[in-house]
């Protein structure tokens, strides 16, 4: 089959593999129809992720038809048409019954490496990284899904693929943003960072009762989708200072909510921009954590910061003074994507939102490193990259 | 969990660090440079540590020295503890546990066990260096539904005794399985430290023993991705990396 490898900074090609086997009994083979790029595959396309090899094959977000499936799975059967969540879960031990799908105690091969950078190991990932368990990705034509009785969601007759597709990650993961705000009726949220995830964080955040939302970034596309879709108000980092104009826009008190849908590769254009890219040049920090520091420093007092931005090891300067002084809480984590399908399935299936909006770009599997290179330079006002295999 | 120790120098580390310390100290002091004052400085170090025999840098790598084992053939132990909470009761897992044939399929490396009696068994493993060794394990201590004690013997490749016992977990949580290895480090301390950066030690199979025994117990199969395709002409999907795959 052809697959999308990763060979290392800047370097992805599709090649041909072998196609994927059942490993397991509860494995299925599922023929991806559709798949998309992720903000957080530019982390390995640039090569911030470690313990990746040579011939990795990318991609966490897919979908497609069941072509076989193991001996043990019993709720799905060859010829459906599912949505595949990015994180691989277990169903069965003490964080999947807390519901609490993305920290699977079983799923990660690899555990012994997390524990090394980590701690403790979160679940493993799709195409994440050995450290996340070294799982074959679904940016390819076939792809083997573990736990395939656990994760996949059935998909109704009648909705496109691109309607469904971000079922599989982004769409969860900006609504899990926005949740983790417990937004009140009238409050302001600000949302850094109008990619894909930012853009359905600010559509949740609108659906759980937020009276305006301020987006802030840098590409004038980006912001203008946030106003168009959502009526979210904007702010160019560029052009002005966040922190003041934040405090202008909520009357001096801040924003009640504010949500990181940037994560560790995020961009200043002033000294402290400078100050972060030189201290990962020299490997002082791995991180660069400058959307999370005027998160912090912005959010209104006893507010709470939502990090759905990725990161991967240490950052510098993080404002601990003012999170403590200040009452603030942090809530973040890999999103728990088994818990959110069916909900906003049925919320997509009312017409409560269409996600494929986010959609610019439309791409054989074929031309995926295009797909990465315009993604990650934003080229022709590209914001999300849809590979048909 | 045991006290830990002041000292986590075994006593070849302490004889090397006082030979090496000698031999920096000596050609340090017989010029004056910033070389040999450096050289100078660190033989002084290697000399206090092997006066105190404590290495501050090993204590994060979790090296742990025992220097009156009860079993060991040897006189000193590395000594690792290791713990999982499983969703089984202790009295399930002792059982499973306590049938040494199902060793192989939880325990990486070890590819086959001949029990003998209640007592006596044959652990037949694959070596770091694809070689295949064996050693004859005898159980010494088994109160069942919460602890079986081993030791080895006839072993050349890891000669250790250890025991595992079952607990409740607090809160009807299921039940820890909790290990407690000690084994016999030719290269010393040091040699552990470095086995144990590089994710190779003894405690590296034991986390990976537990994890899968976590697995089959709850989930009925052990996780893998052994098998699955790869580009760059890489054959055996992540062998290597998954190094404990079988």
């Amino acid at each position: 089959m052809k697959a999308t490898c990763w060979y290392g900074k800047h370097d992805v090609r599709v090649e041909q593999v072998p196609d994927p086997k059942i490993l397991n009994e509860r494995d299925a083979i599922v023929r991806v129809t559709a798949t998309a790029i992720c903000g957080s595959d530019l982390h390995l396309y640039d090569g911030f992720v470690p313990t990746m090899m040579k011939g990795d094959i990318l991609g966490h977000e897919f979908m497609g038809e069941v072509m076989e499936i193991g001996s043990a799975v019993r709720n799905l059967k060859v010829g459906d048409r599912v949505v595949v969540p990015f994180p691989i879960a277990c169903g069965a031990c003490f964080f999947c019954d807390k519901e609490l799908y993305s920290l699977c105690e079983n799923s990660n091969p690899n555990a012994w490496m997390a524990e090394k950078m980590w701690g403790h190991s979160p679940c493993g990932i799709f195409g994440y990284s050995h450290l996340l368990g070294g799982y074959a990705g679904g940016q390819a034509e076939y792809v083997r899904v573990p736990f395939a009785d656990v994760g996949p969601i059935r998909i109704p007759a009648g909705l496109q693929d691109e309607q469904v597709l971000f079922l599989s990650d982004i769409l969860p993961t900006g609504y899990m943003a926005a949740e983790q705000c417990s937004i009140d009726n009238g409050d302001t949220v600000a949302v850094w960072g109008c990619g894909p995830v930012g853009q359905f964080a600010i559509a949740s955040a609108f659906m759980l009762g937020a009276e305006r939302v301020i987006a802030i970034d840098r590409f004038p596309e980006r912001l203008r989708m946030a106003a168009r879709e959502h009526g979210a108000e904007s702010l160019n980092y560029e052009e002005v200072e966040i922190a003041e104009a934040l405090k202008d826009l909520t009357g001096g008190r801040g924003p009640d909510a504010c949500i990181d849908a940037v994560g560790m590769e995020a961009h200043a254009h002033d000294g402290v921009g400078a100050y972060d890219r030189i201290k990962t040049a020299m490997m002082l920090e791995t991180d660069r954590p400058i959307a999370l520091r005027e998160a912090l420093m912005s959010c209104r007092n006893g507010g709470t910061v939502s990090v759905a931005g990725v990161y991967g090891g240490l950052a510098d300067k993080i404002p601990l003074g003012a999170l403590m002084n200040r009452s603030l809480t942090i809530r973040t984590g890999q999103t728990h994507v088994h818990r959110y399908m069916r909900p906003l399935l049925e919320r997509i299936e009312s017409g409560d939102i269409d996600p494929s909006f986010v959609i610019t770009h439309r791409l054989s599997l074929d031309r995926v490193a295009d797909g990465y290179r315009m993604f990650r330079d934003k080229q022709d006002e590209c914001i999300k990259v849809v590979l048909r295999p | 969990m045991q006290r830990r120790e002041k000292i986590n120098l075994m006593r070849i580390d302490r004889l090397g660090y006082l030979v090496c310390g000698l031999a920096l100290v000596g050609w340090g002091m017989r010029r004056r440079s910033i070389a040999r004052s450096g050289a100078a400085g660190l033989g002084g170090w290697l000399l206090y540590q092997a006066y105190t025999g404590y290495n501050p840098m090993f204590t994060p790598l979790g090296i742990r020295v025992n220097r009156e084992p009860g079993e060991a053939t040897a006189n000193e132990t590395i000594v690792l503890d290791q713990a999982i909470t499983i969703n089984a009761t202790r009295e399930e897992l002792y059982r499973f546990w306590r049938n040494l044939e199902n060793l192989p399929n939880f325990a990486p490396r070890v590819s086959r066990v001949e029990v003998f009696d209640e007592i006596h068994s044959r652990w037949h493993i694959e070596a770091m260096n694809g070689r295949a060794a064996v050693w004859e394990s005898e159980v010494t201590r088994d109160d069942p539904g919460r602890e079986i004690a081993w030791r080895s013997t006839h072993n050349e490749v890891l000669n250790h005794f250890g025991s595992v016992q079952f607990r409740d977990a607090p809160g009807g949580r299921g039940a820890v399985v909790a290990v407690h290895l000690e084994y016999v480090s030719p290269a010393g301390s040091l040699g552990a430290a470095v086995a144990r950066m590089a994710g190779q030690a003894p405690e590296r199979y034991v986390t990976d023993a537990l994890r899968r025994l976590k697995q089959l117990v709850e989930i009925g199969e052990v996780v893998t991705t052994y098998g699955q395709p790869a580009g760059a002409n890489r054959t055996e999907g992540v062998a290597g990396v998954d190094s404990s795959a079988h």
